[in-house]
């Protein structure tokens, strides 16, 4: 099924229907705020709290309070633009159940404690927990939305200090498969290309991502892009039909998990058509393939290690043999006119593509393959790190890159390098003040397995800070209840309550991003600075400094001398040691302070817009491209077959269940749902149904459906041509409402490669309630 | 009164269609910074948005016709325009119901890209400062609830207070900030806008050679010499 832009806008036009709001709530004045003094407004430069954009705000500060929000026009991001989100974003640190004390558990319940005490009571448990148990039974969880130094103390702390690898964080929910997607296929973690992409292509492809509510201000880039050229054609390549489907010229939908099979029949295409261009391979490009049928992680302790083997491309030629067009539209659903048509757009030389991708592409039991396969589109046909040239995969959290991927907050990772790696150990040991034998050259448990081994009690203590698991873990029942037994230990720092602080024995009271200084690193490799631009509330206290204060608690204060007026600055400047080389170099704390932004590798005072092309970096030997990460200084071209999903609908659940976000709402919706505008936009979850399958099953708009599958039900409200629309088939859910949590029904199945659990893809049935 | 509006929404329509068809021509991208090439000469490349778009007053100014520049209507007030906001210069709510799936801009712009009368809310349309933003629902939603999940402390400063003058009659400064708003004809001008805030001379095109934005910087003081 394909749907033009002018069917849309017909289609919705007939449909189009006005009431008063008067009518909608009578009585009700939605905007009357309490006003604060009568002084002026002064305006602060931030990066925006939620998404990976990383847009600039400007934050009008009156007295101590934050009042307003304009876009940053200094921001190359978003040019004076944000989104609903971003205008409201200042209200997150209003609403009135605000954490600002510390609570502890005592006797079943929590009660107000000295933060002090608090802290104390963190590390003894800590100390406790590492001399009865061991040093890997004491384990941290953050987030993409930790500040850069938050990630930072953490990675010294627990795997420089305590001598552990059980560090992991949400982004491995989020951002794993775009790692090993970029490791594996040129050595070196996050995008060649920039948001300057989007004002130079003429062609842009989106891969199973809903741009116009995920990343709306990149989107209405794209937007002035296409009008201001009449020719650029935004193509919508996804299994659901969403608001970037309306807003583009063209959308094919393709079923579940195939996805794999059209980027594959894409470059049957392109060497078919001898669209290959051959110069660029030639010189630039290597082969090579890696194993198969490679299981879905469902299991405890499941393992697995790729190996890569060397082909020539007569071998990925032949390999192709089962891709061809007619094979796939089988498959797929996809016409193989379609396919053809995308090849073509891909083969043309004269059209400049980009492609873009986020959680539809990662969170994909088959990840790291299909973020490969994209990258062989753009690889034969040599649209790669040039202006408007490039595949570009978004992140969903605003420090996903400059925390967990810079820094390296996954169990495996070292600010620099692997902890396998005993150049990596020795680097890190060296700027940390800590013996190379402290740091464990064995990763211990990715974030999945490290929530089986809470519930198995191989983990005793884990320390959550800004992110919700009891939310957003894939089969959650299993891990509540493992995080809910006995004798575990959690500690969780937040600003609201949450089903994560639910089963808190400790409560820490963090400060909000503006209430304190720190840095976020957003989708393009920019470096974000922020000051502290209100007070803290309460006892209130910045995530960094929280680790501090546990790590001096456990003898560590040679390694955190830190005092509490500079530790920002003091951090940045150590961290910044571990990138201090031309394909990484991060911007002076000054610079960063001084402007919206900057992007790395930033050499002698120039960002790189785009990596691996001498043109624009100073990493890149010679007068073309240079792939410097990997060691034959090429990008790898992967034979990566399709493979099925971990679960498809059958006759007993004959739906897939899809899961993701919505325009209004941002994660768990925990700092969202406090924003009034955005509430009362989405006040509550929904399922999306198609409207023929609802007419078979009987349910109406807004009735209430039971959503089940193997591992959970959720009864919830019918959505029936509401936000998005899934094929026949298909449900969708947004994951925000604590209320009802689609993820007891998801399923823990993985990436093998990247560890990243598949939302998208699991199966399910409907009843009517 | 109401007679009046019907006509000026009439004559509006008319002109909205044609203005519709003139939008890829009179529409201005904030995003298109990218040069057209590097031969063309200064006349041909000359980029006029600047200035908080500034030349929108401009456009809008021409394209406006004289019925509408001195439509009035007492529909709206000032209080109805805030309780849409959150703080001075947040996207308003949309008011009215809208269906998905979204209608895009082209929906939203067919009546508040020129604004007049509209049959079904009995109403005079206002009109958006930045039409040349096409994701309208990117910022502006509606409301579906009127509870809120947890209540909230949100407070913020004061709407401007209208009629500051510096001396008896001399021009209003421009009490709010332009960014987004720097088109005047299209908030201040016509029978949509809020009566407390229309101009009175509509019939002059250049806004800002009187009417020059207020900030709070305080009196000119001279720095002291260095020696």
């Amino acid at each position: 099924m394909d749907i033009t832009r002018r069917d849309f806008i017909k289609s919705a036009a007939m449909q189009s229907a006005v009431a008063s709001a008067a009518v909608l709530f009578p009585g009700i004045s939605f905007g009357a705020w309490k006003t604060v003094g009568s002084g002026g407004i002064e305006w602060k430069k931030t990066p925006c709290r939620f998404c990976g954009t990383g847009c600039g705000l400007l934050v009008g500060v009156s007295g101590e309070r934050a009042v307003a929000v304009k876009g940053d026009p200094n921001c190359t991001v978003n040019k004076g633009l944000c989104c609903v989100k971003g205008y409201h974003s200042v209200q997150i640190l209003y609403g009135n159940d605000r954490i600002t004390k510390a609570l502890v558990r005592r006797n079943g319940k929590m009660v107000e404690t000295p933060l002090n005490e608090a802290l104390d009571l963190v590390a003894s448990k800590m100390q406790e927990t590492i001399k009865s148990h061991g040093k890997d039974a004491v384990a941290m969880y953050g987030s993409g939305q930790w500040s850069i130094t938050d990630g930072y103390v953490s990675s010294k702390l627990f795997k420089g200090c305590i001598g552990t690898n059980n560090l992991e964080a949400n982004a491995r929910l989020c951002m794993a498969s775009a790692v090993t997607g970029f490791l594996t296929s040129f050595g070196m973690d996050e995008p060649m290309g920039s948001y300057d992409d989007l004002d130079h292509a003429d062609v842009f492809i989106t891969w199973g991502n809903n741009m116009a509510e995920m990343h709306p201000v990149l989107f209405s880039r794209m937007l002035a892009n296409r009008k201001a050229k009449n020719h650029v054609k935004i193509i919508d390549f996804a299994t659901r039909t969403t608001r970037t489907s309306q807003a583009s010229d063209k959308s094919i939908l393709f079923k579940p998990q195939t996805d794999l099979a059209v980027a594959n029949a894409i470059c049957y295409e392109i060497i078919r058509n001898d669209w290959v261009n051959w110069d660029f391979v030639n010189k630039h490009v290597s082969f090579h393939k890696g194993k198969t049928n490679i299981g879905y992680g469902t299991q405890d302790h499941f393992k697995f290690k790729d190996k890569a083997e060397t082909v020539d491309f007569e071998a990925y030629k032949a390999f192709l043999e089962d891709y061809t067009p007619e094979k796939v539209e089988k498959l797929s659903g996809v016409p193989a006119k379609d396919i053809k048509y995308l090849a073509a757009l891909y083969g043309d030389p004269d059209q400049k593509i980009v492609s873009y991708w986020c959680m539809g592409m990662n969170q994909h039991t088959r990840g790291t393959w299909i973020n490969n396969l994209v990258y062989n589109c753009h690889l034969l046909v040599g649209k790669i790190s040039q202006p408007g040239n490039g595949p570009f995969s978004l992140t969903g959290q605003p420090s996903a890159c400059g925390t967990v991927r810079e820094v390296g907050t996954l169990t495996h990772k070292l600010p620099k390098g692997v902890v396998m790696k005993e150049g990596a150990r020795k680097l890190a040991a060296k700027i940390w003040d800590v013996p190379v034998e402290n740091i464990d050259p064995k990763p211990t448990y990715h974030t999945v397995e490290m929530f089986r081994a809470l519930d198995r009690g191989d983990i005793r203590f884990m320390w959550i800070q800004v992110t919700n698991p009891m939310v957003t873990m894939p089969n959650l029942n299993r891990y509540r209840d493992g995080a809910e037994k006995d004798d575990r230990f959690i500690v969780v720092s937040e600003i609201y309550p949450t089903p994560t602080s639910d089963v808190a024995d400790v409560i820490l009271p963090a400060a909000l991003w503006i209430e304190r200084e720190g840095f976020f690193g957003n989708s393009e490799r920019r470096t974000q600075h922020n000051e502290q631009i209100v007070p803290m509330p309460g006892d209130c206290m910045s995530n960094t400094w929280q680790i501090i204060e546990v790590a001096r608690r456990m003898g560590f204060e040679k390694q955190f001398p830190w005092s509490e007026e500079t530790y920002i600055e003091d951090c940045w400047n150590e961290y910044t040691q571990f990138h201090d080389n031309p394909k990484h170099r991060m911007a002076p704390y000054n610079d960063l302070k001084a402007k919206s932004g900057i992007v790395w590798p930033y050499v002698n005072g120039i960002e790189t817009k785009w990596r691996y092309n001498a043109k624009y970096d100073p990493a890149a030997e010679g007068d073309s491209f240079d792939f410097y990460g990997k060691p034959d200084r090429r990008a790898w071209i992967w034979l990566r077959p399709y493979e099925p999903p971990a679960e498809s609908p059958d006759s007993e659940y004959p739906f897939w269940l899809n899961t993701g976000r919505i325009l209004e709402h941002w994660h768990t919706g925990s700092m969202t749902r406090r924003v009034p505008v955005l509430h009362r936009a989405v006040p509550e979850a929904y399922v999306e149904i198609n409207p023929d399958d609802a007419d078979h099953l009987g349910i109406t708009n807004g009735s209430k459906v039971k959503v089940s599958s193997r591992r959970g039900s959720v009864t919830m409200k019918a959505s029936i041509n509401g936000r998005g629309r899934p094929p026949r088939g298909m449900v969708f859910v947004p994951f925000f409402d604590e209320s009802y949590l689609i993820n007891e029904a998801t399923l823990d199945a993985f990436c093998p490669i990247s560890k990243q659990p598949d939302y998208k893809k699991c199966a399910v049935k409907l009843e009517r309630v | 009164m109401e007679k009046s509006d019907q006509k000026v929404g009439k004559v509006f329509l008319i002109f909205a269609g044609i203005c519709i068809l003139a939008l890829p021509l009179i529409v201005f991208s904030a995003f298109s910074s990218e040069p057209k090439g590097t031969e063309t000469s200064i006349a041909e490349s000359q980029d006029m948005d600047f200035d908080d778009s500034g030349k929108a007053i401009f456009v809008n100014y021409d394209q406006v016709s004289k019925d509408y520049l001195e439509g009035t209507s007492t529909a709206r007030t000032l209080d109805e325009y805030y309780s849409l906001r959150q703080y001075p210069g947040s996207p308003p709510l949309i008011p009215h119901k809208v269906e998905e799936p979204d209608l895009a801009r082209v929906e939203c712009l067919t009546c508040h890209l020129q604004g007049g009368w509209t049959e079904e809310l009995k109403k005079n349309t206002p009109v958006t400062p930045h039409p040349e933003q096409e994701a309208c629902r990117q910022c502006h939603i509606t409301a579906t609830e009127a509870n809120l999940f947890v209540e909230t402390g949100w407070m913020s400063v004061a709407p401007p207070r209208l009629g500051r003058t510096a001396l008896p009659g001399a021009p209003l400064p421009i009490p709010h900030d332009i960014q987004m708003r720097g088109n005047c004809i299209a908030c201040h001008v016509g029978p949509g806008t809020v009566a407390t805030i229309r101009v009175e001379h509509p019939s002059r095109g250049n806004c800002r050679q009187c009417h020059v934005p207020e900030t709070n910087v305080g009196l000119f003081k001279r720095k002291a010499a260095t020696n």
